[in-house]
Formats: structure tokens, C-alpha cells, sequence
């Protein structure tokens, strides 16, 4: 019995050291393919800061509309937050290509369905980055046209607008990256449905007294001739 | 973009049965027959009897056959067109300059040395001033014949507070109405605005058919003079859309001072242009005018467009706002200095594209808006003179600035406190 067991023992030791040692060629692989990664993710980063940091691309972003994002980067620099966003990328695609190198099931389908994901990731970036740059144009837009006609809740209408545009687009972001799809549906929904029933109703309050005097003065001066202003612009 | 032929194919043989004309004169303005009729008779009393063609501006598509230049053989020849599209409410400025190249085409298809564009009615109308706007075209070899109208202190005022002054100041001449739009071009500058129309067409610098006319004149050293006129009768305030429209007339001139930086930044001092004929004198309202909405205007603006002018103006501009927001109504004031310097950074954003041009441009609405109403404010109850003096006083200050809008221009990344 003495005999069995430590035949037993010997066996499940040997399967042990061969499994590990058929693990330290993937191992190996995965650090290489990680210091590879390190290399060339360093090489880009310092590339493409350059290149951002000779186009001013910090002062840009400011007047393009996104001055936001220096407050969210690492020493308020986004020229660093890009730069470094692209090297964590190179890493974790050399680590992904690590795995992917060990011989067996799991880790390569994880790496694979990973892979797969990207694509999704970077269209939902995408989606993010269009739906800004429409949020921030439309919500300019009216704010100007608000102002101009001398609204006094053109920033409440302006910040409507860009919510609105906002929240549309993260719906759109999320669906792309298919996470929680029918929550996310229901909740843009609702939340899309109120923003737009809370400014009807803003709106139609807030401008209920002017609508009552138009009409009262409408209504108490028929014969009350249009008065007309000496100033002609153009 | 595809753009729309000069001449529209058919109004081509309309055109051709005139064969040669020494004078074109597009007439925008809307005349009724009887106007158009003096007009006629003013034109022949020009002297040396030239060939004249009348294109009148026309939507009908069958014009009767007593106006046809086939029934008439006299001159000048009306020639009914269709100049201005109505199609095309939303952008009178674009509607404007494609009529201008119209006639400007049509001219060149006749041969003619020199056209005129009426676009105005006059408050006083004369049929002789047209005559004043072609003769010296045609007589003193004159390039530009641009109108001085007797002006209403508050009329005009989008040319009064900033193209004129701006004009003088940036390309050396004393001229009052840069813009026309009445306005009489020789062969020469017509032949200019149209190559640099067809230029543009392959990839060029478009010319914008009215905006450009002063400066592509002066930055040639063409001859320019101006004719007194009577006062024009301008279209009631659009409160809705007068920001587009102050941006639709602000763009050509921000984009003529970009094109043509190398000229403008040589000139130094300005000089008077001729003048003919006589000034016509008109009587001034004294009355009092209320400047509340304008003042809203520019508080609104102070208050909402903050984040928008920080991008285009110096901080020291801003306080200087942030201050003019305080003063109650009675002290409302606007230093030119300020104003100017505010025309000058909007100028070089839109170079710079600091932001999407449009807003740029309608975001100086309120701030518009402000200088209108100090000026306003300063002149209530003022005579012409006193109008005159204010207007002289602006454009010398202008003058003064544009050591600022140089250095601003030659070296936007600089630090400006």
C-alpha cells in the first residue's frame, strides 16, 4: 500500500513538473511578448507626444472646445493623457498576445473573445468623440442664437440641448458595447423621455407670463400703432 | 461646391441680341416703370451718346415684347433678368454677390468699359445720380466709383462702426460705403473679380463680388473716387436673424484681410479719395432713442457668452466688459479703443479659426450691440456735424489701433495681457 502511494505521489509530481514545464515556454513567451510591448508602446508614447507637443495640441484642444479634458489628465497635460492611453493599449495587446502563446484552451479563447471586443470598443469610442463634438457645436450654437434674441435662459436651453445630445450618445455607446442593452434601453428612455418633458414644462412655464402679456396687450391696445426704431444695420 | 454660371443659359441669347454695350447698368433696386424710365433718360444724357444695356432685374419668365431688346432699338437696351434669385431668402449677401457677378459677366460679354449696379431706392431719388455714378467711369477713367450717401445717424450703422473705419484704416483710404452697394466698376476691375471668380472655380481664393471691391481696387493702386448721393433708404432691423446677418456681411471682409495681409500691413497713414458732385444735405431726428434692448443685449452676452469671448479676447478686454456691464443705462459708454480692439481680435479668430467662424461671428452680436448703444447715447439729439465729428473720431481711433492689429496679426501666440 506504502508502495502505491508513493508510486501515486511520483505519477502526480511528474504530471505536475511536466505541466509546469510545458507552461514556462508560454510563460516566457508572455514575458517577451510584454517587454516587446513595454519597448514599442515607450517608442509610440514618446512619438506621438512629440508630434502632439509640436502641434500644440494642449492649446488646440482648449479652443476646438474640450477644456475639460486637461482637468482629467495627468498634470493637466492631454497631450501626456493620449500619449500614455496609446502605450497602456501596446501593453495590454502585447499582454493579450501573451496569453494567446500558452498552449492551451482558455487563455487564447479569452485573448480571442478580447480581440474580438476591440472592435466594438473602438467604435463606441467613436460614437463618445462624434457625440462631444455634436453635444459642445449644438449646445454653442444655441446658446449664441439664444442670446442674440435676448433669451434669458439661453444657458438652460443650451445645457438642454447638450444633455440631450450627451445622453444620446452614451446610450449609443453603450449599446454598441452591448453592455445591459434592454436596462440601458429602458433607461435611456426614461431618462431622454423626462429631460425632454422637464424642458417642455420649463419652458412653457418660464414663458407663460410673457404669452399672457403679448396677449393682454394685444387684447387692451387694437388701434396701438407699431412703433418703429431709428437704428438700421445693414 | 458646385457654382451657379454668371450667366444662366437662358438669358444668353437675351443678352447676345444687344451685341455691344460701351455701359452696363444692373438694376437690383426695385423701380417701378416710371423710375426706370428717368433712369433711361438720365443714361442718355450722358455724354458722347454711349451704347447702354439695362438689365433689369426680372422674374418673369416671358417679359413682354415692348421691353425686349429686340423691339427696342434705342439705346439703352432693357434687357429683363432674373439677378436676384428668390429663391435664396436666407442669404441675401450671397444673393447680392452672384447678381454683382451677373453683371459683372454680362459686361465682359459686351465688351462694356465700365458697369454700374443700382441696388438701392433713395430717400430723395434723383435719376441724375446715376448718371454722377457712370460718368466718371467713363470720362475720368475713374476704376471704382463708389456712392456717398447723406446719412442718417443711425442708418448704415454695421458700415459706420466697422467696415469704413476699417477700410480706412487697413488699406490707406478716406471712403464712406466700401460695400456699395450702389457702385460703378471700370473693364479693368470687373475683368479682375471675374478671373479671380474663375480662378477660383479651379481651386482659387474666391473674391466676394462686393466685400472685395474696395480692397482688391486699392491693393492695386486703381483709381477710386466717390459720388455724393442722396439718403439711402435702408431695410427696418431684423431683430431675428441680425446676427446672421451682420456675420454674413462681417466673413468677406475678415477673409479680404486675410487675403490680402501683405497690403494692408504696408499702408500707413490714409488719404482722402475725390468726391463729385454735391453733398446732399438731409435734416436730423433729435429725438431721443431708447437703447435698453441693445444694453440687455450686451448684459446677456456678458453674462452667457463669457466662456465664448474668453477664447477670442485678451483678459484685459474682458474686465474692461466685465466693467462696462456695471455702469447704469444713463453712463453706458463704450471707449473706441475698446471697441476696436474687440473688431481687431474678432478679426484675427477668424484667421486664427479660433472657433467655427459662424459663431465667432454672431457671438459679437451683443458686443456690437454695446458700441451701437453708447453711440447712440452719445449722439441722442445730435446734429449732422456732431455725427460727422463722433464718426471721424472712431475712424482715427482705428487708425491709432492698428499698430495693435499688426503686431496681434504677425504674432497671435504672443502674451497679451
Amino acid at each position: 500500500m506504502w508502495d502505491q502511494i508513493k508510486q501515486e505521489l511520483a505519477q502526480s509530481t511528474a504530471r505536475f513538473l511536466t505541466r509546469l514545464a510545458n507552461l514556462l515556454p508560454g510563460i516566457l513567451a508572455l514575458i517577451l511578448a510584454l517587454l516587446g510591448s513595454i519597448v514599442v508602446a515607450w517608442i509610440l508614447a514618446a512619438i506621438v507626444r512629440r508630434l502632439l507637443t509640436s502641434m500644440n495640441f494642449d492649446e488646440r484642444l482648449g479652443r476646438w472646445g474640450f477644456p475639460s479634458i486637461a482637468d482629467w489628465s495627468p498634470l493637466r497635460s492631454p497631450t501626456r493623457l493620449v500619449s500614455r492611453s496609446i502605450a497602456i493599449l501596446v501593453i495590454a495587446s502585447g499582454f493579450l498576445i501573451g496569453i494567446a502563446a500558452f498552449d492551451s484552451q482558455w487563455p487564447s479563447l479569452f485573448a480571442r473573445s478580447v480581440f474580438a471586443y476591440i472592435p466594438n470598443m473602438i467604435g463606441a469610442a467613436l460614437v463618445l468623440l462624434f457625440g462631444n463634438i455634436v453635444a459642445r457645436f449644438l449646445s454653442r450654437s444655441v446658446l449664441i442664437g439664444a442670446v442674440n434674441l435676448n433669451l434669458h435662459y439661453a444657458r438652460f436651453l443650451s445645457i438642454g440641448v447638450k444633455w440631450l445630445v450627451l445622453v444620446l450618445t452614451v446610450a449609443m455607446a453603450l449599446d454598441h458595447l452591448r453592455i445591459a442593452r434592454s436596462i440601458v434601453e429602458l433607461a435611456f428612455g426614461i431618462l431622454f423621455g423626462g429631460i425632454v418633458f422637464a424642458l417642455a414644462l420649463a419652458v412653457g412655464l418660464g414663458s407663460k407670463d410673457l404669452v399672457t402679456k403679448s396677449l393682454e396687450r394685444d387684447a387692451q391696445k387694437p388701434g396701438d400703432e407699431h412703433v418703429e426704431e431709428p437704428f438700421r444695420h445693414i | 461646391m458646385v457654382e451657379a454660371e454668371p450667366i444662366p443659359q437662358h438669358v444668353q441669347e437675351k443678352i447676345e441680341r444687344v451685341h455691344t454695350a460701351d455701359l452696363v447698368v444692373g438694376v437690383l433696386a426695385d423701380l417701378d416703370p416710371s423710375a426706370l424710365a428717368a433712369l433711361c433718360d438720365a443714361l442718355r444724357a450722358l455724354p458722347r451718346t454711349p451704347r447702354i444695356a439695362v438689365l433689369r432685374d426680372d422674374h418673369s419668365p416671358d417679359p413682354s415684347p415692348s421691353n425686349s431688346p429686340a423691339a427696342n432699338n434705342s439705346s439703352p437696351f432693357l434687357v429683363p433678368w432674373p439677378l436676384l434669385s428668390p429663391d435664396a431668402p436666407d442669404t441675401p449677401m450671397l444673393n447680392m454677390s452672384s447678381a454683382y457677378q451677373s453683371v459683372f459677366a454680362a459686361s465682359e460679354k459686351l465688351g462694356a468699359r465700365a458697369c454700374c449696379v443700382i441696388a438701392s431706392n433713395l430717400d430723395a431719388p434723383s435719376p441724375a445720380w446715376v448718371r454722377q455714378l457712370a460718368q466718371p467711369l467713363l470720362a475720368e477713367n475713374v476704376d471704382l466709383a463708389l456712392p456717398f450717401y447723406a446719412r442718417h445717424k443711425f442708418e448704415g450703422l454695421v458700415n459706420s462702426s466697422i467696415i469704413a473705419p476699417l477700410t480706412r484704416c487697413l488699406y490707406g483710404r478716406q471712403i464712406h460705403n466700401p460695400m456699395g452697394p450702389d457702385l460703378g466698376v471700370s473693364q479693368r476691375l470687373y475683368q479682375k473679380m471675374l478671373g479671380a471668380d474663375r480662378s477660383a472655380r479651379n481651386g482659387g481664393n474666391r473674391l466676394h463680388s462686393i466685400a472685395s471691391l474696395a480692397p482688391a481696387a486699392l491693393c492695386d493702386n486703381l483709381l477710386v473716387c466717390e459720388v455724393y448721393l442722396g439718403a439711402r433708404i435702408y431695410a427696418p432691423t431684423d431683430w431675428v436673424n441680425i446676427s446672421s446677418l451682420i456675420a454674413e456681411v462681417l466673413s468677406p471682409v475678415f477673409l479680404d484681410m486675410e487675403r490680402n495681409a501683405a497690403c494692408w500691413q504696408r499702408m500707413r497713414a490714409s488719404l482722402t479719395v475725390p468726391a463729385l458732385g454735391d453733398p446732399v444735405l438731409i435734416s436730423e431726428d433729435k429725438g431721443t432713442v431708447d437703447i435698453r434692448r441693445m444694453v440687455e443685449s450686451f448684459h446677456l452676452g456678458n453674462r452667457d457668452l463669457g466662456e465664448i469671448w474668453g477664447l477670442v479676447l485678451p483678459p484685459s478686454t474682458l474686465v474692461e466688459l466685465r466693467k462696462l456691464a456695471r455702469l447704469p443705462l444713463e453712463q453706458f459708454h463704450m471707449p473706441d479703443e475698446l471697441w476696436i480692439r474687440i473688431v481687431f481680435d474678432f478679426a484675427l479668430a477668424h484667421r486664427l479659426r479660433t472657433i467655427n467662424r459662424d459663431h465667432l461671428l454672431q457671438s459679437m452680436t451683443p458686443l456690437y450691440m454695446a458700441w451701437v448703444a453708447s453711440y447712440a447715447h452719445d449722439l441722442e439729439g445730435a446734429g449732422a456735424a456732431a455725427v460727422d465729428q463722433r464718426l471721424e473720431r472712431l475712424s482715427v481711433a482705428y487708425e491709432t489701433g492698428k499698430p495693435y492689429l499688426v503686431s496681434r496679426w504677425r504674432w497671435p501666440d504672443r502674451f497679451n495681457p
